[in-house]
């Protein structure tokens, strides 16, 4: 039971015959990437098909792939005194927003959904990229699970996805009348507005934001996947 | 008026006297009511509330300093932000502190609601909730433990002990 993950890739391949499914199977599960236009008739078919029922869809988020893997700290190049400062560049958030990068990248944005499936025991991810056609659009899973109501509304006030089909697509976390998208990669962290108590409006107010970015990650080393292969470079050569 | 220990007996040859008549001064007694029952404003943000719960709770009880947590700020004499301030909580926040009765403290609790702490980058967090509403005393800590917190209370005590409401000579 442990390892059904080879099966599930098998009947996935098996099943959908007709749609163009990348299937990549590891030791952290299934990611079954659909396109976009198969997305809710492939949901529809592993909640209902008797041997898949996903019968429970645990979360749905958004991805962005922007900047995806630039870290703010070069662990290259080891000295005496350690490795490297924060990179001067302008890092993931890094930035004001009049300094933040627009590069049009394709498959830029993604929609990931956890499935699970309690009578057969297994899980599977599955994850559509939202086409970028002057509004991420992508179909709305409300209709098979309704759990995932208030789930795309977050994605939607993080990201800026929209699912078509969402019966009451507001914002759900960010400040009443926020503006932009706060996780996608070209928001910037320290945001643009920033609140204090007006003496003589009595009232609360908004501000221009008046911190400047700088790098927060903590300089941590550790031997995990992003550098144990290049450690492996230079041991070698 | 001198600095003000015991509140009871404020100026040392005021105790009993011989018919059995206390005297003390308006403003120790004043102060002796305010500091004797601070009733903060049950606010809790964030995790910083677990610790402020620790405080109330029976280990360290602060229902000895007559400490005792309002579910109204109508009937409450000091906040206590206990956790992260968000820009969408902090008009709620000012509208409890406003309608809290005079005289009234604020103590703001750990770090986040110092200055922002862990969060003081980010585009949703006020960077320390003085920003929205006048501090009296600020207990640092990530959280505070309930020994801070209760210090911090106490420091409170020793402020409002030092205002006069009545003399105006000090």
């Amino acid at each position: 039971m442990s390892n059904y993950r080879y099966k599930l890739t098998k009947e996935l391949a098996e099943h959908f015959t007709d749609v163009q499914l990348e299937i990549e199977e590891s030791a952290h599960g299934v990611v079954c990437t659909v396109p976009v236009e198969s997305w809710l008739e492939v949901a529809k078919t592993l909640r209902d098909a008797t041997i898949f029922q996903f019968d429970q869809c645990m979360d749905v988020c958004g991805v962005d792939y922007f900047t995806y893997g630039e870290a703010e700290w070069q662990t290259d190049g080891v000295s005496s005194t350690g490795f490297s400062r924060g990179v001067n560049a302008k890092g993931p958030g890094r930035f004001s927003w009049h300094e933040r990068r627009q590069e049009a990248m394709p498959k830029r944005f993604a929609v990931v959904a956890q499935l699970l499936s309690v009578p057969h025991n297994r899980r599977l991810t599955i994850k559509c990229y939202a086409p970028d056609e002057g509004m991420l659009m992508v179909p709305s899973l409300v209709d098979i699970w309704p759990g995932v109501n208030w789930f795309e509304r977050e994605a939607f006030d993080l990201f800026g996805i929209i699912f078509k089909g969402h019966p009451d697509l507001r914002r759900i976390l960010t400040d009443y009348g926020f503006i932009g998208h706060p996780f996608r990669k070209d928001f910037p962290l320290i945001g643009n507005v920033e609140v204090a108590y007006d003496e003589e409006k009595e009232r609360v107010v908004y501000q221009p934001v008046s911190i400047e970015p700088r790098v927060l990650v903590p300089k941590t080393i550790r031997r995990d996947s992003r550098y144990v292969e290049s450690m492996n470079d230079q041991e070698t050569s | 008026m001198g600095v003000v220990d015991n509140i009871i007996q404020p100026v040392v040859d005021q105790g009993f006297e011989n018919k059995g008549f206390v005297t003390t001064t308006v403003d120790a007694l004043l102060n002796g009511a305010r500091t004797g029952s601070l009733w903060p404003m049950t606010f809790g943000l964030a995790c910083c509330a677990v610790e402020m719960m620790q405080a109330g709770a029976s280990r360290y009880d602060l229902d000895r300093f007559g400490v005792i947590f309002r579910p109204s700020p109508r009937q409450s004499d000091v906040m206590i932000v206990a956790g992260t301030l968000v820009n969408k909580m902090a008009p709620a926040l000012r509208k409890v502190y406003d309608q809290m009765p005079e005289p009234k403290y604020v103590i703001s609790m750990g770090s986040c609601a110092n200055g922002g702490g862990y969060y003081h980058y980010s585009y949703s967090v006020v960077r320390g909730c003085d920003r929205v509403v006048p501090v009296d005393i600020y207990v640092p800590g990530c959280p505070p433990t309930a020994e801070a917190l209760i210090y911090g209370i106490l420091q409170l005590q020793k402020k409002i002990k030092r205002t006069n409401t009545i003399s105006r000579t000090s």
